[in-house]
């Protein structure tokens, strides 16, 4: 009889979530849609695409989203309309501007840095090498001595 | 070459450093609205206590004004009115744009603008009524539009329709003072 009911309530669950499906013309047109809405980013909720958030801006964006998907709007053109009216912010995909171009230039110049400072380091290894010939050593160490020597009284 | 070096680590932390730090002083919800130095969206939307009385962009233009974002669910809204009040008092236009919530049809009422009209009357008689005239963005089309990304929000619309200023969040005193009253005034002149 419990198994029943749990059942029962299980079958309910399920069906609940199933008047949440919006109806698309194609596959192709759902599967854009759940790109999409992955990609925009929420303005309320900050960290939070608009599939995820349940904030009153998030729902009429994906409402958006979806009645511009059945007007036949391509993938740019649904991104393009919401960035003209939230701005770049509303995409997790910055465009490459003079503001962002840092983002990529960035890393690429810290390891053009690090590659600098390997052959600097490298360099001054191998000329240091040149003292371990045993006549450089001797004159140094000689010089040393002298040095010394030249302190006493 | 060897001084460089060596101090490159402590200047580098440094950078860090202030980068973190500025980031502490940030407000994360301030961004750059999409919206400034362009027109008003178009729209025709009703006034929220005469239904019959269509609003346009073209009926808005003249002077300079603030559009609030606001609705009577909204705590943050409810606790602005009283100081633009005071500013409506100091001769600061402001209209109003009623944000209203989705319904859900498995929970919620359908929507009764009866009802809508008697909680607004009621809450602009309690905490001050700042507003010229609101108009009732039902479905949120046009604050869609505006880039509006909850309530309260604040635009600065000049007289020719160009928005001017985005703010989102309450205005208190030290905001009027500090951010949107150079722009108001600045705007304002002839």
């Amino acid at each position: 009889m419990r198994a029943l009911l749990l059942c029962g309530l299980l079958c309910a669950s399920i069906s609940l979530m199933a008047q949440d499906i919006l109806p698309f013309d194609n596959e192709q047109q759902r599967q854009l849609f759940n790109q999409l809405t992955e990609e925009l980013r929420c303005p309320q909720c900050q960290n939070q695409n608009i599939a995820d958030s349940n904030a009153i801006v998030a729902v009429d964006m994906r409402q958006k989203t979806y009645q511009l998907i059945r007007e036949g709007k391509d993938r740019q053109q649904v991104l393009d309309y919401m960035v003209q009216r939230y701005g770049d912010f509303v995409h997790y995909q910055p465009p490459l501007n003079r503001y962002t171009l840092w983002l990529w230039l960035a890393p690429v110049l810290l390891l053009l840095g690090l590659a600098a400072t390997g052959i600097y380091r490298r360099t001054r290894h191998s000329a240091e090498r040149d003292n371990t010939n045993p006549a450089n050593l001797n004159t140094e160490l000689d010089q040393l001595i002298e040095r010394y020597r030249s302190k006493k009284p | 070459m060897r001084k460089i070096i060596f101090y490159a680590p402590l200047a580098l932390f440094l950078a860090l450093a202030l980068f973190l730090l500025s980031g502490l002083f940030s407000d994360p919800r301030e961004r750059a609205s999409a919206i400034i130095d362009k027109p008003l969206p178009n729209f025709a939307l009703a006034d929220l206590m005469q239904p019959d009385k269509i609003w346009t962009p073209e009926a808005l233009t003249g002077e300079t004004f603030l559009l609030n974002v606001w609705g009577v669910w909204c705590p943050t809204c409810n606790a602005e009115l009283g100081y633009l009040t005071e500013l409506r008092q100091q001769g600061v236009n402001i209209v109003g744009l009623y944000y209203e919530l989705p319904r859900d049809p498995a929970f919620d009422a359908p929507f009764d603008l009866a009802v809508l009209q008697q909680d607004v009357a009621l809450k602009l008689q309690q905490q001050g009524n700042p507003y010229q005239f609101n108009m009732l963005d039902l479905e949120r089309s046009l604050s869609l539009d505006l880039g509006v990304s909850g309530a309260p929000e604040t635009f600065i619309v000049d007289a020719n329709g160009i928005v001017r200023a985005h703010h989102i969040g309450d205005i208190n005193p030290q905001v009027w003072r500090t951010k949107l009253a150079p722009l108001y005034q600045q705007w304002s002149q002839p």
